[in-house]
């Protein structure tokens, strides 16, 4: 019988799995987890649920110009943010589309980071915003990249004593944007063919795309990943057709999407590219509205 | 487990296995089946309750996770013989046919209207986005709900 830990604060948390953290599963919430449990693709020894340590691990903090997110932060949190409601409109973009209304109620981010099944929308804008993970352990925090987090489908760089504690990033500047799109056969409860995070910031006199950094599930053994040759080839271009054009053919020679049951690889290809298309204007758009305006 | 909760205002004390969900808890220790069981996968919304307030699917939490929570389920929207709302207004207006989905869908609305007390027809449809009807009566379903919205604030269309 499946033992389930209810520790009440995060050093308890750590206690429990210092010694045998490869038999615990650890649950957000269980959004992801325990449909999985009950169709027994995972039979975990014992649970490790965080559902008591809201005190401690979920806030949104702004510190400087530095976000930082605890680890029982929900989705819907993020959407009834002020925060998000401007330069990281990609959480809103995405957050929108999550699940549906009750599974957003519920899931968190740290579940999601943790979870790192192909469709776990947060992945992608994280990667794009660069930011890091910062895992607890009785030994100390440890710091991963997010972009380093995912290592297989389902897998991440977590070692068994650890807990995802929280999440930060740098928020974007007055020059940048952040986008998030994903495509599925309808817009509620469905695992996503393909979705796409960008952050795309503009030079000085917004004529050319100063940086940017595109990031995509799927990529190769389905895991997240950045297109840094879609990137490199935009860095210092003027935002035109016939950029985006052969920004869409570099991205189509980088990434190595595969086919399943939901959709088969040119079909997720030929969505890249438009979507690709979508974010750049849609960044674009909003700085330089923000820019008239003087948000 | 030994959990304690508050079922529609009442405290229950319980022991329960580790692994029992709450929907089988609510329904099979407590014996309130109005809260249904569609999927058991997370997709049909069937299993809606309020904890502490908030719509979530009772399919997809362990009964423990509710320990010192609140809870509130189909049974616990009627103030006796007077139905809530939301209930008078689904019969009123049609707003279900097998009424399988039924309960999960008046419990979603009923989170929604305490967030947003006139939805548009556009955030009523985001609303129930996660829960299924497949007798595909939307419509109806929708009408229910602006009537329960618009009848809170006094007025009828």
């Amino acid at each position: 019988m499946t033992e389930v830990l209810m520790p009440n604060t995060l050093a308890e948390a750590l206690s429990m799995i210092s010694k045998d953290g490869h038999d615990v599963l650890i649950l957000g919430s269980g959004s992801d987890v325990i449909p999985r449990i009950r169709e027994r693709e995972i039979v975990p020894k014992k649970v490790l649920d965080l559902s008591g340590l809201g005190s401690e691990l979920n806030y949104i903090r702004i510190e400087g110009n530095v976000i930082r997110m605890g680890a029982l932060v929900t989705v819907r949190q993020i959407i009834d943010n002020e925060l998000f409601k401007g330069r990281l409109e990609a959480f809103l973009q995405a957050g929108r589309m999550f699940g549906g209304p009750q599974i957003r109620n519920m899931a968190t981010v740290g579940g999601n980071l943790g979870a790192a099944s192909s469709s776990e929308d947060l992945i992608p804008i994280f990667i794009a915003l660069d930011a890091k993970v910062k895992m607890a352990s009785i030994d100390g925090d440890r710091l991963v990249p997010v972009s380093k987090l995912v290592v297989a489908k389902r897998q991440i760089d977590r070692r068994p004593n650890e807990i995802i504690r929280e999440i930060y990033f740098e928020m974007p500047d007055d020059s940048s944007w952040t986008a998030f799109f994903k495509a599925g056969r309808r817009n509620s409860l469905i695992i996503d063919l393909i979705n796409m995070a960008m952050y795309l910031k503009l030079n000085i006199d917004g004529t050319k795309i100063e940086d940017i950094r595109i990031a995509l599930n799927r990529v190769r053994g389905k895991t997240p990943e950045r297109a840094y040759k879609t990137e490199e080839y935009l860095r210092g271009k003027r935002i035109e057709n016939e950029t985006i054009a052969r920004a869409q053919e570099v991205l189509d020679s980088e990434v190595q999407l595969s086919s399943d049951f939901r959709a088969s690889a040119e079909y997720r290809k030929s969505l890249d590219k438009v979507i690709l298309a979508r974010l750049i204007n849609n960044c674009r758009d909003r700085i330089v509205e923000g820019r008239r305006t003087g948000n | 487990m030994k959990i304690s909760v508050n079922v529609n205002g009442r405290n229950v004390d319980a022991d329960v296995e580790p692994r029992k969900l709450l929907v089988d808890f609510i329904r099979d220790d407590l014996h309130l089946t109005g809260t249904h069981v569609g999927c058991d996968t997370s997709s049909c919304g069937a299993c809606t309750v309020l904890l502490d307030g908030v719509a979530v699917k009772s399919c997809t939490m362990f009964a423990v996770q509710a320990n010192n929570r609140n809870i509130t389920t189909i049974e616990g929207l009627s103030k006796g013989d007077e139905l809530h709302r939301l209930q008078s207004a689904f019969i009123e207006e049609g707003g279900l046919q097998c009424g399988y989905c039924t309960p999960g869908m008046i419990m979603t609305s009923a989170w929604l209207l305490s967030n947003n007390a006139a939805p548009t027809e556009e955030e009523i449809r985001n609303g129930i986005s996660g829960n299924l009807c497949r007798c595909t009566g939307y419509d109806s379903i929708i009408r229910s709900i602006q009537k329960a919205s618009s009848d809170r604030r006094g007025g009828r269309k």
